[in-house]
């Protein structure tokens, strides 16, 4: 049996927490397990939404996650609202990421409560169904935090799968089941469709996931671009992804040093040295499109004694003239004059650039506003043929 | 050199400066910032707090500033709400008080249309103050001046060096301080010591006037006296007398620098040169130890003294232990007779 | 000096000039108050070097006699203790005395405390008011005015120029005007005066805050007086005096923009709580930004997303929208900041392009604007 598994390929789990705002707080505070619970923005203000309900009161009162306050409360007179605790989020889940890994180092957490976890290599512990009931019942008793989980051959099929029972569901979904439990469902519940491409969609004569799984590629790709081709894959219950256990948090910190060939005293020196650090750290960043906004350097004198000194600055960078600068200036601020044996720069807490923002600036805008067409065009190719179609021209020359 | 001192006092000690920084207030050309470097006690903050004044005297004459009216009088005080003075907070210049002072001068003046601020032991700045002073000193506002002091010229960064008019303070020959003391009735023995051990006026008077000072005096002269008999009494002398008179720190190094003079006093005797001896009343006794010893024993004592002060200085070996030691060696090389 | 004062006029002038009197001074003689005795009355002066309180209590008020003055003269007392001294007190009238070399006898009833006085020319000098150069206007606008522009100030050191708010006046007008560099408020009002002079001033924002502090809320009239190093505000009894931001300040009228491509206009209160709302979970991520989309039939989307928490989206419905469509990314924490400084009325925000200066504006009202800079997503 496991074998037979083994050979139809990749085994993914989904793995999300139900109603996980609210369950934090039931989990805290077990009294309120029979109650009504929701969490929002601020209770004492009327115009608060719910943020997160428990099933409880989404079942029996229909209340939704952006019901306004006072209209849930009105449903449910009796309702628990709390404040939102980020930390406690934060803190749980973690512990549920911690849980998973000990089932296999192959997790990707999605947000703060779902993540994809690869078991293809844990055929020891147990077939599929059996490890995904250990970690529904794990994460029951121990942390109290309900699941659903979907099993499938990849990420695509496991998200669908785990949407399709909640709370505390274990749903498994082959290919070969697509046809008849995917095609019929609406277009819009198929994860990676929102409204907008539904409605779009819909004006093309989708309606189901099972007209999109048949739909002309060329069309698709005139209507939603690149991503046209990748929907009408997934409805085919195809999708090639891994799951990337560096997804998440990324790479922490990207650095590069070098030991000189002999005790540099010469601040000229030092500063082509960091130059070329930039730039290498400049293209791995590209590569892996991380923005950060705190550079590090790194001195090592010739007596061993080795100082790190940082700074953050206000908007994120990612070139290699920008962490040139920064880099200069920590050099110049805190070097001491002795002979330096290695110098190294890193950027520290790299994150996705597509969560990167920069806050313009009144005396500077006008810059940044006159690249403002360029930016659109850009942002519209890469809609339309995917983020590699086009790099700025520097880049590209970086790579040869 | 008390602090309500007059550029022509100053003169007496700093011809060369003096001479400069009038011509320049006489010019109305103030640079906006002034490197004081020299030792301890040569006249510079003094000098610093003319400049000041005569920048700010509400009646000067001429460049002269009258050291009576109310601004004078609070650059004295340290109430003159537009005259800052900076000085280190305990080991070193913070960058908070750069910064403090930075912000300072990112407002009008209160008072008068000009700012002017001082550093006491510039050198002392961390490296990160030092910056945050450069970037100061590089965008120099209109109507601000700004005077720093150190004794430790080569630890002041370059950079700031190069964006100062430089003054160098000279040493003070302790003669003429010591002329100074006398005519403040302080006996000419005393006078002729605290002259050596400072070259600060105010300090040299107030030393002189310690009762502190004269029985350190009598000690290390009985010490001298103890370490010539040939037996272990100088170490009982040493604990009885020495360690319960000499506790601070300050107080042993100066303790070694007064026995320090008196192998120097031999010397300069041995070298036919009088007039250098700092134990004047001493001057018979001092003749006749030294022609009881050799030049080279002489000089290996001046050495282990000078040890005994490095070991303190850079040490935390205990002082009676250092102390024991120091007696040891000196009598061991029978450096003395 | 020698004087009889009432004590409860005498600590509620203490309450005041403390309020400028800082612990951590550097200058010796402002951690104490100066205590001067004219034949109108008493005056009492605290001050940091930055901003600076006198208080004046006169010889009769209202019929009622405050001070006996017996003989005039001056002292400065430590305020901490001077402080909590008249604070103990047992008796309605305070008698200070000051003797030789300033010590400062002060009895109240059968109690009586000696406190070493200093020497009142050591105290700071004050500017002194010219009469002919007073500008006039009322309490409640004043501090409307500051609470209007001065959030927007920097905090950072950087620039210092931009860590105060820029007060002209000309023409019979005031207008002030704070920018950090990414958003900037701007606030006019007519001011009443014989004074055709015009000044250009910058006032450290911490220095309004204070006087924010101790302004009533009525609409009695304030003077300005604008000296070469000094402003000061002159209310009944209470004088303030700031020292000012030394420098220009970077002019600002020619980077507000003056022509729009998209309006906008909202309920500010309503679309304050939207903006709030999809912040709540944006300010738990890394920016703290919100998006705005204009939609069809005058519906404005506004959400946010914050990678790992989640996702706020809300539709309001606008008054109209006019112009080309928009997607445009700010600071919800500037947004509120301007909202909150525009009272509530319907609004009209101007925009010119996703990475220019928007601007905000009462609807039927030209006296304020506030300005924002957005945040260019990558």
């Amino acid at each position: 049996m496991q074998k037979m598994y083994r050979k139809q390929g990749r085994i993914i789990l989904h793995v999300d927490c139900n109603s996980f705002f609210a369950s934090c707080e039931i989990a805290r505070d077990p009294s309120l397990k029979e109650k009504a619970v929701v969490v929002a923005g601020d209770p004492k203000e009327r115009k608060g939404i719910v943020l997160a309900a428990n099933y409880i009161a989404k079942r029996r009162f229909g209340i939704y996650t952006t019901m306004p306050l006072w209209e849930a409360k009105k449903k449910c007179p009796s309702l628990v609202v709390l404040k939102p605790d980020f930390s406690l989020y934060r803190e749980t889940s973690s512990k549920v990421f911690q849980f998973l890994r000990r089932i296999s180092p192959l997790l990707e957490p999605a947000s703060i409560d779902e993540g994809y976890l690869d078991i293809t290599e844990c055929d020891s512990l147990g077939s599929p169904l059996e490890i995904a009931e250990y970690i529904q019942q794990g994460l029951l008793q121990t942390l109290h935090i309900p699941v659903s989980i979907g099993i499938a051959p990849n990420k695509f099929l496991a998200k669908m799968a785990s949407e399709m029972k909640k709370p505390l569901g274990i749903t498994v979904l082959r290919k070969r089941d697509v046809p008849n439990i995917l095609w019929p469902l609406p277009v819009k519940e198929m994860h990676g469709v929102g409204d907008k491409t539904a409605k779009k969609l819909n004006t093309i004569g989708i309606f189901t996931i099972g007209e999109l799984a048949k739909a002309e590629e060329e069309r698709l790709q005139q209507l939603l671009g690149i991503n046209g081709i990748r929907l009408k894959e997934r409805a085919n219950g195809i999708d090639d992804r891994p799951v990337d256990p560096e997804a998440g948090e990324k790479w922490k910190s990207i650095g590069n040093s070098t030991t000189l060939p002999y005790n540099v005293t010469e601040e000229r020196i030092l500063l082509d040295v960091l130059r070329e650090l930039a730039q290498s750290v400049s293209e791995r960043m590209k590569r892996k499109r991380v923005v950060s906004s705190t550079v590090q350097i790194m001195i090592r004198y010739s007596n061993f004694q080795t100082i790190t000194r940082s700074k953050t600055w206000e908007n994120p960078f990612q070139e290699a003239e920008e962490i040139f600068q920064y880099a200069a200036y920590l050099l110049k601020k805190h070097w001491n004059g002795n002979p330096v044996r290695l110098l190294g720069i890193a950027a520290l807490d790299v994150f996705d650039k597509k969560a990167a923002m920069k806050q313009l600036d009144l005396f500077h805008y006008e810059e940044e506003a006159k690249r403002e067409a360029l930016w659109k065009t850009m942002e519209q190719l890469r809609q339309k043929f995917g983020e590699d179609i086009i790099r700025r021209g520097a880049n590209l020359f970086q790579q040869d | 050199m008390t602090m309500t001192m007059q550029w022509e006092q100053l003169e007496q000690y700093q011809p060369v400066v003096v001479k400069m920084l009038t011509k320049s207030l006489e010019k109305g050309r103030v640079s906006h910032a002034y490197l004081f470097e020299g030792q301890r006690g040569t006249g510079k903050k003094a000098a610093s707090l003319l400049l000041a004044k005569s920048l700010f005297c509400l009646h000067p004459l001429g460049i002269k500033p009258c050291n009576e009216c109310r601004n004078c009088r609070r650059i004295d005080s340290g109430n003159h709400p537009d005259v800052h003075v900076i000085a280190p907070d305990g080991q070193s210049i913070k960058k908070e008080q750069i910064e403090l002072l930075q912000q300072e001068f990112t407002k009008t003046a209160m008072e008068a249309d000009k700012k002017l601020y001082i550093i006491e032991h510039a050198d002392q700045m961390t490296t990160s103050a030092a910056n945050s002073l450069l970037k100061f000193l590089e965008e120099p506002r209109p109507g601000t001046v700004a005077i720093l002091l150190t004794e430790q010229y080569h630890r002041i960064l370059e950079t700031i060096v190069s964006r100062c008019q430089v003054f160098s303070f000279q040493p003070l020959p302790p003669a003429l301080l010591a002329n100074d003391l006398i005519e403040q009735q302080i006996p000419p023995h005393m006078a002729f010591l605290a002259a050596h051990v400072t070259n600060n006026y105010e300090e040299a008077l107030e030393l002189s006037r310690d009762s502190w000072f004269a029985q350190a005096r009598k000690i290390v002269l009985q010490l001298y006296e103890m370490l010539k008999k040939n037996d272990l009494q100088a170490l009982f002398f040493l604990h009885d007398q020495w360690v319960p008179h000499f506790q601070e720190k300050q107080q042993i190094d100066l303790g070694l620098d007064l026995l320090l003079y008196i192998y120097k006093d031999m010397l300069h005797i041995q070298l036919g040169q009088p007039d250098y001896v700092v134990y004047r009343d001493k001057i018979d006794d001092l003749q006749q130890w030294a022609l009881a010893c050799s030049q080279r024993q002489i000089v290996q004592s001046m050495e282990i003294i000078l040890q005994a002060k490095a070991r303190l200085n850079t040490t935390n070996m205990s002082v009676p232990l250092l102390m024991e030691q120091l007696i040891l060696d000196l009598k061991e090389g029978k450096a003395f007779v | 000096m020698k004087i009889a004062i009432d004590r409860e006029s005498l600590a509620k002038s203490v309450q005041d000039v403390m309020k400028a009197v800082s612990p951590r001074t550097t200058i010796p003689i402002l951690t104490g108050i100066k205590i001067t005795a004219t034949s109108q009355g008493v005056t009492l002066t605290g001050s940091d070097s930055d901003i600076s309180i006198e208080s004046f209590i006169p010889v009769e008020e209202e019929g009622k006699l405050l001070v006996e003055v017996k003989e005039t003269g001056s002292v400065v007392l430590q305020a901490r203790f001077f402080a909590e001294i008249v604070k103990k007190l047992p008796q309605q009238t305070v008698e200070i005395e000051v003797g030789p070399n300033f010590l400062t006898v002060i009895r109240s009833g059968k109690a009586e405390f000696n406190l070493n006085g200093l020497d009142p020319d050591e105290y700071p000098r004050l500017p002194q008011i010219e009469e002919e150069n007073i500008f006039k206007i009322p309490t409640d606008l004043l501090k409307t005015i500051i609470r209007q522009t001065v959030f927007a100030v920097s905090t950072s050191e950087t620039r210092p120029i931009l860590t105060g708010v820029n007060w002209k006046f000309e023409n019979g007008e005031l207008t002030c005007t704070a920018t950090d560099s990414h958003r900037l408020a701007l606030r006019k009002a007519k001011i009443e005066t014989e004074n055709p002079q015009s000044h250009n001033v910058v006032i450290p924002g911490k220095s309004l805050n204070e006087l924010s502090k101790i302004l009533d809320d009525s609409n009695d009239p304030v003077d300005i007086v604008v000296t070469a190093n000094q402003i000061l505000f002159k209310t009944k009894h209470l004088l303030f005096f700031s020292r000012l931001l030394d420098g220009n300040y970077p002019e600002t009228a020619r980077l507000i923009p003056t022509d729009s491509k998209t309006d906008i206009i909202v309920n500010a209160k309503e679309f304050l709580q939207a903006i709030d709302r999809a912040s709540l979970l944006a300010r738990e991520g890394r920016n703290n930004v919100v998006k705005l989309t204009t939609l069809n039939d005058g519906i404005i989307e506004i959400s946010s997303v914050s990678p790992e928490i989640g996702k706020v989206t809300e539709e309001i419905q606008s008054e109209s929208v006019e112009g080309e469509e928009l997607k445009i990314s700010f600071s919800a924490k500037y947004m509120m900041d301007a909202l909150k400084a525009l009272d509530g009325t319907d609004i009209k925000i101007s925009f010119t392009g996703a990475m220019r200066p928007f601007l905000l504006r009462p609807l039927h009202n030209d006296s304020m604007l506030q300005l924002i800079l957005p945040v260019r997503t990558y």
